[in-house]
C-alpha cells in the first residue's frame, strides 16, 4: 500500500468534522424531555454521523490515491530474448524478382516486416528488441515482452531507407541490447539483411567478443537476389586479384564466431518463411522471466465507497422532514 | 392590533378583596356599596346619610343607627408569562405570540372591568424589562404585549418562575400564569407553593405540533431551545404513539399539581378564544 499524494492525507482530520458541528438545519423543539428515548433514533444519529466521518474520510483517501505496489513473479516459459536486426537500406525497398505471382511487388522489407510480425506473434514467452541499421544502427526498441510495441516497431520500419548497408554498428547495437538484461539462457541475434556489408577488423573483433561474452547466437538471413551470388555455392572460386564479395565475407567472418550461428538463404517471401520457421524451432528453450504485476488503483474504490455513502446521506435527506416549519 | 379588535372575556372572583379603590368586585371594603351587611350606631359611623330610621325607633336605649354597606373594590389583575426559549415554539404562531394576545385580551377584560392591569416576565430570571406595574389604565401593558408579539426569547429556562411572588402585591390578586409549563415539576409545584395567595389561573399553552400533530414518517434532527441539546428522531407510527403518551401522562402530572393547589389549568390549544376563558370562570369560580 503507498499514496501517489501523501501530502494530502494531511486533510484527513477534516474527516472528523461531521463530530464537531452539528447539523445545521435542525428543527426548535419545545423540550426534548419531553420526547421518550427512541434507541433506534439514537442509533440512526450516530449512523449518520459516521456515514459522514466515513465519507469524507474516503474522499481524502482517494485523492491521495492510494494503490498497491508492483509485484515481480517469477515464471518460467518457452521462449528466448531475441534482438531483431533489421536492414533499412535502400535496397530493402525493392521487390523480389522472379518471385510467384502472388507476392508480385510486394518489397524485401514489407515481406520481412510481415513475416516478423507473423513471428511475434506465435511466439509466447519472448522479450523482443529491435534495431535496425543503414549508414549507422537506429535504435527502435528495447527487449521487452510487450508484443504490442514489438509489433508496433515493425511496423515503423517501414519508411525511406538510406543507401549504406553498416552491418557491424547494427550488431553492436544489437547485441548491446542484451546489456542491461539478465541472461534468461537463450539469447539470439537475427540479423536480416540484403547482401554484405565489410565490417573492419576492430569492429569484427568487437562483435565476436561481445556475442561471445554475452552468449548470444546469431542467425543469419541473407535475403539474396535470384541469380546472386549464394554464401553457400561451393563452386564459388574466388578471385585471387580481387577482395572477397562482402557477403562472402562476412560469412567466412560469422563462421569464425564463437557462439551458434546459423545463415539462411532467402529469395523469395516463401524461403524467408522457411527460415523464420526454422529459427522459430531452434529458439525454444524454457527460460526464466519476471512478470510485473502492476500495482492496482485503489482510489476509484475508495470514489465508489464515498459515493455510497453519499448515496445513503442522500436516501436520508429524502427521508428527512420539510413539512415541520420549526 | 387596534384596540377594539381584542377580545374580551367576562370573569368573576370567588372571595372579596380589600381593594379601597371602587370596582366590580364583592368586596370587605365598607363603602357606597348595595350590599348590606348589618347596623352600627351612628357614633361608630357618622355617615347621616345613612341613618336607618326603622332600626333606631326600635331601639328602646333611643341610640341612632345607621346601615353598613360593602362597597364593590377593584381587584388586581395580573399576567405572569415565560419568556422561556421554549415560547419560541409553534408551527404557525409562536406560543409567545399567542401569550402575547392573551395578556393583551386579559388586559383589555381588567380595563373594561376597571380592575388594574400588571405584566410580569420571566425566563432565566424574572425580566425587570418585562414588567408593567399594575395600573388601571391598560395602553401600557398593551404596549408592551405588542412588543412582545415580536419577542424572540432567548434560549434560557424559565426558573424564574421561582422568584415572581416577590413581584406581586401582597393583598390577594387575580393571576393569570401563561406558559407552556415545559419545567421540571418540582420547580412548578415550588413556585406555585409561594402564589397561593393569589387566585392563580394556569394558562397551558401547547402546540399540537408538539404531540399530535407531528410529521407521519422521517428523519428530523431537533434542537433543545433551553438546553442547545441536540437529537436525532425518526419519526414513525409507534414512536409518535410514545410522544402522543408522554405528553398525555404530562398533561396528567400538571393537572394533579394545578388541582392540589385547587387551581383548575386552562388549556390552549391551537387559537386563543376569549370566549372558552368566560366558559371557564363560569365552570370553575363560584359567583
Amino acid at each position: 500500500m503507498a499514496f501517489s499524494q501523501p501530502w494530502l492525507l494531511w486533510l484527513l482530520p477534516l474527516a472528523f468534522l461531521p463530530l464537531v458541528f452539528q447539523r445545521a438545519h435542525s428543527k426548535n423543539y419545545s423540550w426534548l424531555d419531553m420526547l421518550p428515548a427512541d434507541p433506534l433514533s439514537d442509533l440512526i444519529g450516530l449512523i449518520l454521523k459516521v456515514l459522514a466521518v466515513f465519507t469524507l474520510l474516503f474522499i481524502v483517501l482517494g485523492l491521495s490515491a492510494p494503490h498497491t505496489k508492483q509485484q515481480e513473479v517469477e515464471r518460467i516459459g518457452v521462449g528466448a530474448q531475441i534482438s531483431l536486426v533489421l536492414d533499412r537500406s535502400a535496397s530493402m525497398d525493392d521487390a523480389f524478382s522472379g518471385t510467384t505471382e502472388n507476392s508480385l511487388g510486394e518489397s524485401k522489407s514489407a515481406a520481412a516486416a510481415r513475416l516478423i510480425t507473423q513471428f511475434v506473434q506465435s511466439r509466447k514467452n519472448d522479450m523482443l528488441g529491435m534495431i535496425t541499421f543503414s549508414n549507422s544502427a537506429m535504435y527502435v526498441l528495447p527487449l521487452t515482452e510487450n508484443k504490442e510495441a514489438m509489433v508496433a516497431a515493425v511496423r515503423a520500419t517501414a519508411g525511406n531507407a538510406l543507401f549504406q548497408t553498416n552491418i557491424g554498428s547494427g550488431l553492436t547495437a544489437g547485441a548491446g541490447l542484451f546489456d542491461s538484461v539478465p541472461d534468461s539462457g537463450s539469447r539470439a541475434v537475427i540479423l536480416l539483411s540484403d547482401g554484405g556489408g565489410r565490417i573492419g577488423a576492430e569492429a569484427q573483433q568487437k562483435i565476436r567478443d561481445w556475442f561471445d561474452r554475452m552468449h548470444i547466437s546469431l542467425y543469419w538471413i541473407v535475403l539474396r537476389q535470384p541469380g546472386g551470388l549464394s554464401i553457400f555455392d561451393k563452386n564459388y572460386a574466388p578471385n585471387p586479384d580481387k577482395a572477397l564479395p562482402p557477403e562472402i565475407e562476412l560469412f567466412e567472418f560469422f563462421k569464425t564466431m564463437k557462439t551458434e550461428f546459423h545463415a539462411y538463404e532467402a529469395d523469395d517471401p516463401k524461403s524467408l518463411q522457411l527460415a523464420i520457421d526454422d529459427i522459430n524451432r531452434k529458439e525454444k528453450k524454457p527460460i526464466k522471466y519476471l512478470e510485473k504485476i502492476p500495482g492496482k488503483d485503489l482510489s476509484n474504490l475508495c470514489f465508489i465507497i464515498a459515493a455510497i455513502m453519499i448515496t445513503l446521506l442522500l436516501g436520508v435527506k429524502y427521508l428527512e422532514i420539510n413539512t415541520w416549519r420549526n | 392590533m387596534a384596540i377594539e379588535d381584542i377580545k374580551e372575556f367576562s370573569y368573576h372572583i370567588g372571595w372579596r378583596n380589600r381593594g379601597r379603590h371602587p370596582g366590580r368586585h364583592a368586596s370587605t371594603q365598607r363603602g357606597m356599596g348595595m350590599e348590606f351587611i348589618g347596623h352600627t350606631s351612628l357614633l361608630n359611623y357618622p355617615d347621616p346619610r345613612r341613618i336607618d330610621l326603622r332600626q333606631t325607633i326600635r331601639d328602646p336605649m333611643e341610640q341612632v343607627y345607621v346601615r353598613l354597606f360593602n362597597q364593590k373594590s377593584a381587584t388586581p389583575v395580573f399576567v405572569i408569562c415565560d419568556l422561556s426559549g421554549s415560547m419560541n415554539f409553534g408551527s404557525k404562531t409562536r406560543k409567545i405570540r399567542k401569550a402575547a394576545d392573551i395578556a393583551e385580551s386579559i388586559a383589555r377584560s381588567a380595563t373594561r372591568n376597571s380592575d388594574p392591569f400588571g405584566f410580569v416576565g420571566f425566563d432565566e430570571v424574572v425580566r425587570e424589562d418585562w414588567i408593567s406595574i399594575a395600573s388601571f389604565k391598560s395602553q401600557r401593558a398593551i404596549d408592551l404585549c405588542e412588543r412582545l408579539k415580536e419577542h424572540h426569547p432567548e434560549p434560557v429556562s424559565g426558573s424564574g418562575i421561582d422568584d415572581v411572588w416577590r413581584f406581586l402585591p401582597r393583598e390577594r390578586s387575580l393571576v393569570f400564569m401563561v406558559s407552556d409549563f415545559h419545567m421540571p415539576l418540582e420547580q412548578l409545584e415550588g413556585a406555585l407553593s409561594n402564589l397561593t395567595r393569589h387566585h392563580i389561573v394556569p394558562v397551558v399553552l401547547w402546540d399540537a405540533d408538539e404531540y399530535t400533530n407531528l410529521p407521519e414518517n422521517g428523519i428530523t434532527a431537533v434542537t433543545d431551545p433551553e438546553s442547545g441539546a441536540k437529537r436525532t428522531l425518526f419519526l414513525r407510527k409507534s414512536y409518535r404513539d410514545k410522544i402522543i403518551e408522554s405528553f398525555e401522562a404530562r398533561r396528567a402530572a400538571i393537572y394533579k399539581i394545578f388541582m392540589e393547589f385547587d387551581m383548575p389549568p386552562f388549556y390552549v390549544e391551537g387559537d386563543f378564544d376569549a370566549d372558552r376563558l368566560t366558559e371557564y370562570f363560569h365552570q370553575f369560580v363560584a359567583a
